[in-house]
């Protein structure tokens, strides 16, 4: 019988690239520190950074964070892949998450998915031919009240009909929220 | 916690995440009971209405469970039809199969086929380490390969990844599962998914042997377990053993015995005479021996028995009694110590009073058990260092040296030069060297796996091991030709020779055997 | 049913800009904390206790009880606020942060005082964009304006606040898996005990709260335990949060005793005005997906935290309702939940982990036209060997599982019936001839 294996043994990144968190970047990652009784805990604030940084979480960063924390390689991995949010390949600059859940499949759910895929030509996790979009289904965004919605980055969309797509897809600006922005995660204020 | 308690007590509960030394997580719901509580209005005791796991909870006076009823049953019924779900029932060409709780258990606690009719999902294999390969559509998710790299290595290597049941083990890319003890996530495993690259496809194991021994790899002197079948070695495997080891062993000693198998070990008697090569029979040995002995007795000839930490304590026994009834005078020497490295312990980066499991530089199973004899047998005694010294002043002519070490250059220049000055030389090693080239009577050694006797480890417990295997052909257990040279009849036995120790040195009274864990446990 | 409830938790909703500290404050905001810090922390436990104040983050447990489990002897004290929101289709949390943020905060400040705390983490799930940043702000606001950080309002009470953003893992609001994922790992639920009430987040004492019962706090505080209890049925006191969501004419969050039924909530014209096109209910999912389903003949369920039990399902739940109408295929339903679960089981227990593929498989084939009698049998006998409740589970997400797929397949019965008899001869074997 033959064996045919993953190689875990090779690593994926080249081992003399250089580092991809740059200095401001630890050092935000640092100024978690406090909140928190272990360096672990900011592995979450520190995977939001980093993703919002690269667009996604490589695994030379993986690397870099699990340094920066002190904690195993493995333990980010681990952490990245259990989250839906998190991804470990790059992808479009722009996520689109559409709700799959039942009210906003109720409310037409299925044809808007259906809409973005169409207009975007990819499928669910495809990452558009520009570099611009990935496509992800997400479960309930808790806006059922809005159904059907989907989300661009951080912004909603609201009560979308299969024919507003490509209109919402075509604006350069859809990402933009209409609310002041607070920084990912603001340090407290006082 | 009940788990641990019903196992000891014969009882066989089927459980997979549960394992003594790890933390616990109660997550395979396998091993789950019924409990009866004080009702809340009457404050009887009544069955409680749901199951808990026996591995999660403590033992407590006058507590009353159960794991007969139908609900326990059809629990674990339920449950071996899960795990079967996604498994590729492969048992005809897997590794564990023989040993595996996946076949055991759904044989015993299971149903006869499987209600699911869809694909069942395919997971990839993978190479996770040097040693280890992962076939993960035969997990069972219990988490323990997990666990120990994280709670006793220290390494962190192996890790969940995805969730649900998508969820895997697997390791970081290039960051593969390579730590010293790495071998004991392959024994965790309760089923065939981390296998050992080396066993692997080599032998079923339903055919092979098992013989309790004792890691002989460094001074921690861990009990383990030698599997075997028509006189081939196929692995080491850890025995429990509280005081020692717990359940694990290190790598090291896990696949550091390949040099057995070598093929170029001595495998007969040699007496070399003023420049004439002889090779008498075994049955021959004693009488030459004591020959030439009693002519050193008569010669008053200053005497040199080198002792060697390879060797059993009934066997260093042996020789050192043999010849200091001949030549009282005779000095007794601790032969040379192979030390190699740091201390290692786990989990890595724990201090020593933390660690849970010690990898010692002391590359050798019995320089506690050699010094012990040297300083109760009394006398003369002198450190190898110094007998080279009294060789080359002539202060010592003859010399009884043992080696049996698996350094094959363990002979440095100063011995071998000072061996050449030796009116007479009786080596016992495992290979051809400096010494055994020069000497006047050779004879060759077998190594521990076929041997019997006893060790001391580093924290003075006595601990016997037993033959496993036979040496080459043409060779014969050190213990029975000493045994014969020493003047008695039959066969070799190391506890008969312990018996007459211990009547000697009352150390030997004390031996530490590992409590057989309980048969249901694994 | 009192048809003149004065919204109490939702009172600053539509107000203008009601998530600035100004407007908040002077609309009464903060004077709950300052009544609440001339009491001891005890008396202020007592009232809460007294008010019979249940979580409404799903279970239903007095808070006040909770809080009196924490340790006498202790230093440091975490209060993780369950901003998790992620039980399909809930978002009446969302509604209280996004509106209001800053009664929320006064809330934890009083939760806070009340256990002692040190630090107060806001666990929020990552799909709140738009909330977490109104939130941050608010939390920004109210730190320069002294409600937290050291010496609260002169007092000798201090405590820090921070957000820990999710992200995507409906586990993480069960209390355990929270914990967990605060510490920077997977979501995956502890056993019990320890509670985390003795050992919790980085093994010290914890509490964990619902974002809408911390809302409750100031109310009861300035009003009193008698007041709140003069709200509601027996054992399901004070004001709640219904969110009603799927073909209704006015979907949205509204506020009332748990006095109201299912009906009022649906066709009430101060609530969601009926369904859309007249369309008769067929079902209804009341407490969130995991409570369980309710049919159209069911619907004079009163919404308190014990009626749903006369009704075959697991309790109130978040009290949110999806609706279906007649047109609904319940086969698209069944699809829908089943895989919810299987993509939200964290993975850890067998019968959880296996148990929710299992039923999704299924669902996909009896979706695609392709079921057997025996299927929905099994998946009866599947949400029966899974759970929190028969002991078989360490969490509470299975439970959620069973419920809603065993009543849907129990009270349609009889629809997924017919579909499977219409099912052309052989469908079954093409199908997974296709499928495998
Ligand atoms: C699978 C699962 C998911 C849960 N999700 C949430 C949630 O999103 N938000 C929430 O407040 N409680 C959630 N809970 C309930 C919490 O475990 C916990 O009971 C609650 O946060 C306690 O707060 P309360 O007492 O204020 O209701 C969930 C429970 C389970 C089992
Ligand atoms: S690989 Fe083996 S030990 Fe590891 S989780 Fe799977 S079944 Fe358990
Ligand atoms: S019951 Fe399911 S979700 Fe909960 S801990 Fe177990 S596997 Fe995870
Ligand atoms: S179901 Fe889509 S937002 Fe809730
Ligand atoms: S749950 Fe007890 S052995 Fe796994």
């Amino acid at each position: 019988m033959s064996w045919k294996a993953y190689d875990r043994n090779q690593p994926v990144m080249d081992p003399q690239a250089p580092p991809v968190l740059t200095e401001a970047v630890r050092e935000k990652i640092r100024s978690f520190f406090p909140r928190y009784e272990t360096k672990r805990a900011v592995l979450l604030p520190a995977l939001h950074i980093v993703q919002e940084l690269l667009g996604y979480v490589s695994y030379q960063a993986m690397k870099e964070i699990a340094d920066l924390l002190e904690i195993h390689a493995s333990d980010v991995l681990d952490v990245v892949s259990f989250y839906t949010h998190f991804a470990n390949h790059p992808k479009g600059r722009k996520t689109v998450m559409v709700c799959r859940s039942l009210s906003c499949e109720l409310m037409g759910g299925k044809a808007v998915l259906e809409a973005v895929k169409n207009t975007l030509q990819i499928q669910e996790h495809g990452t558009s031919t520009d570099g611009q979009y990935f496509l992800v289904t997400e479960e309930c965004l808790a806006e059922c009240d809005h159904a059907p919605c989907l989300k661009i980055n951080e912004r909603t969309y609201h009560q979308v009909k299969a024919t507003d797509v490509s209109r919402i897809l075509a604006d350069e600006k859809n990402a933009e929220l209409s609310i002041a922005r607070s920084s990912l995660f603001d340090p407290p204020g006082h | 916690m009940v788990l641990q308690a019903a196992l000891e007590a014969g009882m066989d509960i089927p459980h997979y995440c549960y394992h003594p030394s790890l933390s616990v997580v109660a997550s395979c719901r396998l091993c789950l009971m019924e409990m009866k509580v004080p009702d809340p209005k009457s404050g009887e005791l009544v069955w409680m209405p749901k199951l808990v796991p026996s591995c999660q909870t403590p033992v407590k006076e006058g507590m009353e469970v159960r794991f007969n009823s139908p609900a326990v049953q059809q629990n674990q019924q339920q449950c071996m039809e899960y795990f079967l779900l996604n498994h590729p029932l492969d048992c005809p060409v897997c590794d564990q199969a023989g040993e595996c709780y996946l076949q055991d258990y759904s044989y015993r606690f299971g149903q006869p086929t499987s209600r699911m009719v869809e694909e069942k999902l395919k997971n990839p294999k993978k190479d996770v380490g040097p040693r280890t390969l992962l076939y993960q559509d035969r997990c069972v998710m219990c988490s323990r390969c997990v666990r120990f790299t994280d709670e006793i290595a220290g390494t962190h290597e192996l890790t969940v990844v995805n969730r649900g049941n998508r969820a895997e083990i697997d390791v970081f890319p290039g960051l593969p599962l390579n730590n010293p003890l790495q071998g004991n996530v392959v024994d965790l495993c309760p089923v065939g998914s981390l296998l050992d690259k080396d066993f692997l496809f080599k032998q079923r194991v339903w055919l092979l042997r098992e013989t309790k021994s004792i890691c002989p790899g460094c001074s921690t002197g861990c009990a383990i377990r030698i599997d075997h079948n028509e006189g081939v070695i196929y692995r080491l495997k850890p025995r429990f053993s509280p005081k020692v080891n717990d359940y694990w062993m290190c790598d090291e000693g896990r696949f550091g015995w390949k040099y057995l198998q070598d093929g170029d070990r001595l495998t007969r008697p040699v007496v070399r005479r003023g420049g004439e090569v002889f090779y008498p029979r075994w049955e021959d040995i004693p009488e030459i021996i004591n020959y030439r002995l009693r002519k050193l007795a008569e010669q008053q000839t200053p005497t040199a028995v080198v002792l060697s930490p390879m060797l059993a304590c009934e066997e260093a026994w042996l020789i050192a009694s043999y010849v200091r009834a001949l030549l009282p005078q005779a000095v007794l020497v601790a032969s040379w110590l192979p030390v190699q490295g740091a201390e290692q312990n786990f989990p890595v980066g724990s201090p020593a009073e933390k660690a849970r499991f010690t990898i010692r530089p002391e590359k050798c199973p019995n320089r506690r058990g050699v010094e012990l004899l040297i300083n109760k047998l009394g006398g003369a005694s002198s450190t190898l260092e110094d007998l080279i010294k009294q060789v080359k002043e002539k202060k010592i002519k003859a010399a009884w040296i043992t080696g049996g070490y698996s350094q094959r250059d363990w002979v440095s220049k100063e011995l071998a030069a000072a061996a050449k000055e030796l009116e007479l030389l009786v080596m016992q090693d495992l290979y051809a060297n400096a010494l055994t080239d020069n000497s006047h009577v050779l004879l060759p050694s077998c190594c521990w796996a076929e041997r019997e006797g006893s060790f001391v480890n580093q924290a003075g417990l006595i601990q016997p091991f037993e033959r496993a295997v036979d040496g080459p052909e043409g060779t014969r257990r050190d213990g029975q030709y000493l045994y014969e040279i020493a003047g008695y009849s039959g066969l070799y036995r190391a506890e008969k020779v312990r018996e007459r120790m211990a009547e000697q040195l009352a150390e030997f009274r004390d031996i530490y055997v590992a409590p057989d864990p309980p048969e249901h446990q694994h | 049913m009192s048809s003149d409830f004065e919204p109490i938790l939702m009172r600053n909703v539509g107000v203008a800009k009601a998530a600035d500290l100004q407007v908040y404050e002077a609309r009464g905001g903060y004077q709950g904390i300052r009544k609440a810090l001339q009491m001891s922390p005890e008396e202020l436990i007592d009232e809460v206790k007294k008010a019979n104040l249940r979580g409404r983050g799903g279970a239903g447990f007095p808070a006040g009880m909770k809080w009196s489990f924490l340790p006498k002897e202790r230093k440091v004290t975490y209060l993780c606020v369950n901003a998790d929101e992620s039980e399909p289709p809930t978002f009446n949390n969302r509604v209280l942060m996004e509106s209001d943020p800053h009664q929320l905060l006064e809330g934890i400040m009083i939760a806070g005082y009340a256990t002692r705390a040190t630090v107060a983490y806001i666990y929020m799930r990552g799909e709140f964009t738009e909330p977490f940043h109104i939130l941050q702000r608010a939390l920004n606001q109210a730190y320069a304006a002294g409600y937290f950080g050291k010496k609260i309002l002169g007092s000798d009470f201090s405590m820090e606040c921070y957000i820990h953003r999710g992200a995507g893992a409906y586990v993480c609001g069960e209390e355990t898996g929270l914990i967990e994922s605060l510490e920077g790992k997977r979501g995956w639920p502890r056993i019990k005990p320890p509670f985390p009430a003795v050992a919790g987040l980085f093994a010290k004492p914890t509490v964990v709260n619902n974002v809408e019962t911390l809302c409750c706090l100031p109310h009861i505080v300035l009003r009193g335990a008698a007041w709140f209890t003069a709200i509601g049925p027996q054992g399901s006191f004070g004001p709640k949060l219904f969110c009603v969501s799927g073909p209704v004419n006015r979907p949205g969050c509204f506020e009332e005793s748990m006095n109201i039924t299912v009906k009022d909530l649906i066709y009430g014209s101060k609530f969601a005005q009926g369904m859309i096109g007249n369309k008769a209910v067929k079902g209804v999912f009341p407490g969130g997906l995991s409570m369980g389903v309710l049919t159209g003949d069911e619907l004079e369920m009163r919404m308190d935290f014990d009626s749903p039990r006369k009704f075959g399902l697991l309790g109130l739940g978040t009290a949110a309702l999806v609706v279906f109408n007649e047109d609904t295929d319940i086969r698209d339903v069944l699809l829908n939940v089943t895989r919810f679960y299987a993509m939200e089981s964290c993975g850890q227990c067998t019968q959880c982990r296996e148990g929710t593929g299992w039923m999704y498989k299924i669902a996909q084939r009896i979706s695609l036209g392709a079921g057997r009698r025996e299927d929905l049998d099994i998946l009866v006998e599947t949400t029966r060997n899974m759970g929190m409740m028969p002991g078989l589970s360490i969490c509470g997400l299975p439970d959620g599982a069973a419920f809603p797929i065993r009543t849907l397949v129990e009270k349609f019965r009889a629809e997924f019936e017919q579909h499977i008899v219409r099912q052309e001869p052989g469908k079954v074997e093409r199908v997974l001839r296709v499928l495998n």
